[in-house]
């Protein structure tokens, strides 16, 4: 507009007001500026940790979840002091569920904002594009969510999942299960369900897989938007397959309209599992307490006798006045594992220290509130998931046999 | 496919196409009545699912009892925007303006419940929740037979108060010719307006169906309107009848699809269906040029 020769006088007032306006934001971006430079040594400043969530959207149950399990992580840092005697603060931007604006939450974090450390933010969908901006900047990246096998092909090397196992070997301690049982007792036939979602369909795969290459046949294999919410044609289908065993392959709310659906069809499965919504706490209201016998995978349990785990359910029940559920517990085992990488190294800024982040957790093991976590060179954990089962209306891990509170109930319940 | 497995889909597209029906019959009726295209239509349907939701959860009373404010609020919601918004855009332009208020409006609604409510999905729950009825092998969700009758009832009753009402016909004449009708002695601002009142009662109405059994998020009008938009050109745009006809045969056709090609490809039914209807028959299989025939 400054360029316009148009004389009018409204014209250039507003020129004028628009130099101001960014004199202005020049002037606020150089006292920013300056602010972190004198911090950059100081042991008073608080150590930023960006992160982006998914806070509303398809997402928006389970990222609240991991928002709680990081904030809870942040409290109880600072209130033990903080991480190099620096206290820490949370920077939570919230990305809608959506890929493009989690690319731009952390290009925003660290390019502008210029945090000092990032974690990863919920799903796989969004974990793989922001664990690119991650890379693009140097930025040691743990994340709680991105379970998919694919999150380990893109070849990043600054990214480490904070959890027992990836998404395709959720159920394998199940899977293990169901192909032990005697010949006469095991179910023959397999119907699949699954959101179009690389960790759902990693975690329902896993297991129709390996129940496939062990002689069961699959009936039923579905694959549903993300955003469908009518679930009544694909139970329909499920229910008319009348197969022995259902797996969805589920984030939450799909999961919930499933099982409404196929129960709405009066369909009696002998295995019911799902994965993901089981483990989460509204769960069982949701589908008017009609549980019975679903199984699920779990990274996470607050009875786990993990050396820290009995004073992260005990803090965080006393923040939330309910125990944290799987979500929260990989959050605040994201936090774990940078803070012990932070701790061990002794920096937390950008530059050449997060190389030094990564390095450190490449060659290291981590004790967190889901047991010891070592990672290979793609970040991916070494380890595998329990099984939890709904019986009486509680959740009890059934599987495997050595951590197990009671021996898995087959063939399940009415529900 | 399996014959109980056809006729389960075939009982599944009917209760789907009665809500449809009910929801593209507002979507049709401001644009008959007024050449306004509402994109904000499917934002006051999840709106009225959120009260429902609010009232049954956090309040207990059945979501049904709802209605009884939903719908009057709603239509007064309506008059009012008629009044003081779209009558104020120029009639040259109304249609093509009438989509960008009409969307900045669902834009607020969809921040206004995200505002109040959150995020986050929420579902009904009721006792009956998961219980059916059996005919024939098939199963139907009482939940979903209730969603249909809800929806059937309110046709009916617009049918009715458009034929064989005063204020209905005057309403159909604006529709047809708003000059002539303009000349016989009809206020046709007036008309308008409740006809616009009526648009939006019906989204009440759905609302409150449609929360009887789905889950609701406050983005999730947008996965509506598409498909309503559709059904409405496909029936003629301003034909009621075309649009109840359209919404019952896609949502069949939706609900048989999903069978043979899954959840994904069945969606495009809606849009296919416009393509074919634009290149074919662009006034659309009911209505005659611009809802003539009512």
């Amino acid at each position: 507009m400054a360029h316009m020769t148009d004389p009018s006088h409204s014209t250039r007032t507003r020129g004028r007001a628009l130099v101001a306006a960014a004199s202005a934001a020049a002037l606020l971006t150089v006292a920013a500026c300056g602010g972190s430079d004198d911090g950059g040594g100081g042991t008073d400043d608080p150590i930023v940790i960006g992160i982006s969530l998914p806070l509303t959207g398809d997402f928006s149950e389970p990222g609240k979840g991991v928002q709680r399990g990081y904030e809870a992580w942040a409290q109880i840092v600072n209130e033990d002091g903080g991480l190099l005697g620096r206290q820490v603060e949370l920077k939570i931007l919230d990305d809608q569920s959506n890929a493009d604006r989690v690319v731009a939450d952390y290009e925003v974090l660290i390019a502008q904002d210029e945090v000092d450390l990032v974690f990863g933010p919920f799903s796989t969908r969004l974990v793989v594009p922001s664990a690119r901006i991650a890379q693009e900047y140097g930025m040691l990246f743990v994340e709680p969510a991105g379970a998919a096998a694919e999150v380990f092909e893109q070849g990043f090397d600054n990214l480490f999942y904070a959890a027992p196992a990836i998404a395709d070997d959720h159920y394998n301690n199940l899977a293990d299960y169901i192909l032990a049982l005697p010949e006469d007792e095991r179910p023959e036939t397999v119907a699949v369900a699954s959101m179009d979602d690389p960790f759902a369909q990693g975690t329902a795969y896993g297991l129709r897989d390996k129940l496939a290459a062990g002689g069961l046949e699959i009936l039923v294999d579905e694959v549903y938007p993300p955003n469908t919410t009518d679930f009544s044609p694909i139970a329909a289908k499920i229910a008319d397959s009348d197969a022995d065993v259902v797996i969805g392959g589920t984030q939450y709310q799909d999961a919930v309209n499933l099982i409404v659906a196929l129960q709405q069809l009066g369909y009696q499965p002998e295995l019911a599992a799902f994965s993901t919504a089981p483990t989460n706490p509204e769960f069982s209201a949701a589908i008017g307490a009609k549980t019975e016998g679903i199984l699920s995978p779990t990274g996470y349990t607050p009875d786990a006798t993990w050396p820290s785990n009995a004073d992260f359910v005990e803090r965080y029940t006393e923040i939330h006045g309910n125990p944290p559920g799987e979500d929260e517990a990989n959050a605040y085992t994201t936090g774990q594992v940078v803070a012990a990488a932070v701790e061990a190294v002794g920096c937390a800024e950008q530059g050449d220290c997060q190389q030094q982040l990564v390095d450190w957790l490449h060659e290291n093991e981590v004790d967190t509130v889901v047991g010891p976590l070592s990672w290979d060179a793609t970040g991916k954990p070494q380890g595998a998931h329990l099984i939890q089962q709904y019986v009486d209306g509680e959740i009890t891990i059934v599987l495997p046999e050595d951590t197990a509170e009671a021996a898995p109930i087959f063939p399940k319940p009415e529900w | 496919m399996s014959g109980s497995l056809l006729l389960q889909s075939l009982i599944l597209g009917v209760l789907l196409g009665g809500l449809y029906a009910l929801l593209a019959a507002g979507l049709t009726l401001y644009f008959g009545v007024m050449r306004v295209v509402m994109i904000a239509h499917s934002a006051f349907l999840i709106l009225a699912a959120y009260l429902a939701w609010y009232a049954s959860s956090e309040l207990g009373v059945d979501p049904l009892l709802t209605l009884v404010v939903t719908v009057p609020l709603f239509f007064g919601i309506g008059v009012l925007m008629q009044r003081l918004l779209i009558r104020r855009l120029r009639p040259a332009t109304l249609t093509m303006m009438s989509v960008l208020l009409t969307f900045a409006i669902a834009l607020f609604i969809e921040g206004l419940i995200g505002f109040v409510w959150g995020g986050t999905q929420r579902r009904i729950q009721l006792p009956y929740s998961s219980s059916s009825l059996e005919i024939f092998g098939a199963r139907i969700a009482v939940v979903k037979l209730i969603a249909f009758g809800l929806a059937a009832v309110s046709l009916l009753a617009l049918y009715v108060l458009m034929k064989h009402t005063r204020f209905g016909q005057a309403l159909r004449a604006t529709i047809q010719h708003p000059e002539a009708a303009q000349l016989v002695g009809i206020k046709t601002d007036r008309v308008a307006g409740l006809g616009f009142g009526l648009g939006l009662a019906t989204a009440a109405l759905g609302g409150t169906a449609l929360s009887l059994d789905a889950t609701i998020y406050p983005s999730l009008h947008w996965h509506w309107i598409g498909p309503l938009m559709a059904i409405i050109v496909v029936g003629g745009l301003g034909s009621i009848p075309g649009a109840a006809i359209a919404a019952l045969v896609l949502g069949v056709g939706q609900s048989l699809l999903q069978v043979p090609l899954g959840t994904t490809w069945a969606q495009t039914i809606f849009y296919i269906a416009l393509f074919v209807t634009l290149m074919v028959r662009p006034q659309g299989f009911f209505g005659g040029r611009l809802a003539q025939r009512f």
